[in-house]
């Protein structure tokens, strides 16, 4: 407990200083790229559910994120951009995810991991497809622009949303998985044989682990159309989930803060290595860089970043837990 | 009535590179339990190394033993480096697997350059017979024979010697064919480095058929052959190109008929499939 005392605290002092930090220091790059972390955190939380809380691996967490950009999308640039049209393109693209995860949760939890991967991944190009073929409602692969609301469209309002959305999620979501639905998670990802034999129901929960994941990824992906004020089927694509997959992994899967760091790493070393771009040719093909680092990474720090440092310091620390078990022992 | 017979070679000719590339996922998964994301980098890598070949020396059969040549040494580097550590994990290993695909993909760009390169037929094999109305490119004709030939080759060394014996056995109860004294982890860089040779020649065989290689087409083709695998039932080598080439025909059929419904026709079958047979429709006995 004492743990992720430390963490709430650090999450609020950071979320403080991020609050204060457009009104100090004005830089209009620095708030888009805060503001880019700060949506791909909400979304690689939401992955992290699945996969680091509830052992999924799922490919097609994409097409959450597609469902929240094409509802807003669509909704303000066929309605008024105002912020209830907003909220109700939200609303929607929410119900969308939450239908569309019950159902394939149901029609797909129950295979084993490869042939869910597989499955969703079909799934989310099946929406990629839809969505290029749709093209009175959705442009096809060109997209198209559309405006937002009026308050948003100052670029420090929105960078405000984004950090209050993502500590509002972070909370939630640390709420969310420390309550007895999500000790049941992680005890599926541990050993679903035993939790079925224990009296729950796997598939059950697995459900609401895809469902609180999808409703997350939608509202990231709202976000990040309207940072572009643009959307395209890009949305959907498997780059998407690739990214999401990334932050998780090199974060720490299994932890709330670890996604949030990874975003954070990924989107600056996105940055800093296009700039490289410019003077060595070699940076223009950056993904190596992240497909390199992702191989090692699994191969060394199979926990990311914040699970080693979790691990090193509970290890100090285990003397002290054998100890406050062994009290326990004898207590009982 | 030539309309269907010409479609029908073109699902043909689809499904059998499919199968090329599926043949080796299915072995390799069912033998290690290891879904390899990472095989259509192979695929693309042959095709790429192929293309450059017969680009330089004008030799197409050179062409064809390079980028085996190419999958046999991806296969081996990856069974060996990246696929052991993480043996017996699936999170892991698809997550190293897809690392693996990433950097493949991006090599590419950075041998060959980030756009398109033509491919042709070498002078032999281009152009097509007519028999009455019926126009049969040589090129397809030419894939379809070799698809069956290596078929025909895999098959036999899986039934009549005694590696694939072996290979049958583990993909059964490997820990048996273990206790029996035999060094497994041999048997799985052999069908590996098989698999990623497959995949290889399956890219070179490709490239003139398509007219055009990219570095994304390892990742495009990789997923029609895991939708392959799993209505095939995975570790089934029938399976597997009875499935390539219903996924081949109905492709043809479809882009034909119903263009738009053509990309998720394959989703929609392997949806069907696993809703009804979650192990594929050639399920291998354990």
């Amino acid at each position: 407990m004492k743990t992720g005392r430390i963490t709430n605290l650090a999450m609020i002092v950071m979320g403080i200083i991020l609050l204060i930090l457009p009104f100090v220091y004005e830089s209009r790059s620095l708030i888009i790229l805060l503001t880019q972390i700060f949506i791909f955190a909400i979304f690689a939380m939401s992955y992290d559910i699945l996969l680091g809380y509830t052992g999924i691996v799922s490919f097609g967490h994409a097409m959450f994120f597609g469902f929240g950009a094409y509802a807003t999308g669509i909704f303000l640039q066929r309605a008024e951009p105002t912020m209830g049209v907003l909220l109700l393109a939200l609303l929607v693209g929410v119900l969308i995810s939450l239908v569309v995860s019950i159902i394939i949760g149901f029609l797909t939890l129950r295979l084993k991991s490869h042939f869910y991967a597989m499955l969703t991944l079909g799934l989310a190009s099946l929406f990629l497809v839809l969505a290029e073929k749709w093209r009175t409602l959705t442009f096809g692969n060109d997209g198209f622009t559309f405006k937002i609301p009026e308050l948003l469209r100052d670029r420090v309002h929105f960078y405000l949303l984004c950090l209050i959305l993502m500590l509002g999620t972070f909370f939630l979501l640390k709420r969310f998985t420390n309550s007895p639905m999500g000790r049941v998670l992680q005890a599926i990802r541990e050993n679903e044989q035993r939790v079925a034999s224990l009296g729950f129901n796997p598939l059950y929960y697995k459900v609401i682990a895809t469902v609180v994941a999808g409703v997350t990824a939608t509202i990231a992906g709202s976000l990040y159309v309207m940072s572009l004020r643009f959307v395209n089927t890009s949305v959907f694509a498997i780059d998407v989930t690739l990214d999401a997959l990334l932050m998780t992994i090199i974060g720490g899967v299994g932890t709330l803060v670890g996604p949030i760091i990874g975003a954070g790493i990924i989107e600056f070393a996105h940055e800093w290595l296009t700039s490289l771009a410019s003077s060595y040719p070699i940076f223009e093909r950056w993904i190596i860089f992240f497909g390199i680092l992702y191989i090692l990474v699994v191969i060394f720090f199979p926990k990311g970043i914040v699970g080693t440092l979790q691990s090193r310091f509970t290890k100090v620390k285990k003397v002290e837990v054998h100890r406050d078990e062994k009290d326990e022992n004898i207590a009982g | 009535m030539e309309l269907v017979i010409n479609l029908i070679i073109n699902g043909l000719a689809t499904g059998m590179l499919i199968f090329l590339l599926a043949a080796g996922l299915t072995l390799i998964f069912g033998l290690m339990s290891v879904l390899n994301f990472s095989h259509g980098g192979f695929f693309a890598w042959g095709a790429y190394m192929g293309i450059w070949l017969f680009t330089t020396t004008g030799n197409y059969l050179l062409a064809i033993l390079g980028a085996m040549a190419v999958g046999l040494l991806l296969g081996a580097f990856t069974e060996r480096v990246i696929i052991k550590p993480v043996y017996g994990n699936h999170i892991r290993q698809i997550l190293i697997t897809l690392g693996l695909m990433l950097v493949l993909q991006e090599m590419l760009k950075v041998v060959w350059g980030p756009n398109q390169l033509p491919a042709r037929a070498p002078e032999f094999l281009s152009g097509s017979w007519v028999i009455g109305d019926i126009v049969i490119i040589k090129y397809r004709a030419f894939i379809i024979l070799v698809g069956f030939l290596v078929f025909f080759l895999v098959h036999f060394m899986l039934k009549k010697t005694k590696i694939g014996l072996v290979v049958r056995a583990g993909v059964m109860n490997k820990e048996m064919v273990q206790a029996l004294g035999i060094n497994i982890n041999r048997v799985f860089m052999f069908v590996f480095m098989l698999g990623s040779a497959m995949a290889a020649l399956s890219g070179v065989l490709l490239a003139p058929y398509s007219g055009v290689i990219y570095a994304e087409m390892g990742l495009e083709f990789a997923i029609l052959a895991f939708i392959v695998v799993v209505i095939g039932g995975m570790g089934s080598f029938p399976g597997s190109l009875f499935a390539a080439i219903l996924v081949g025909l109905s492709g043809a059929f479809m882009t034909y008929y119903v263009p738009d419904l053509s990309l998720a026709v394959n989703m929609l079958l392997m949806v069907i499939v696993l809703s009804i047979r979650p192990e594929g429709l050639f399920k291998v006995k354990g």
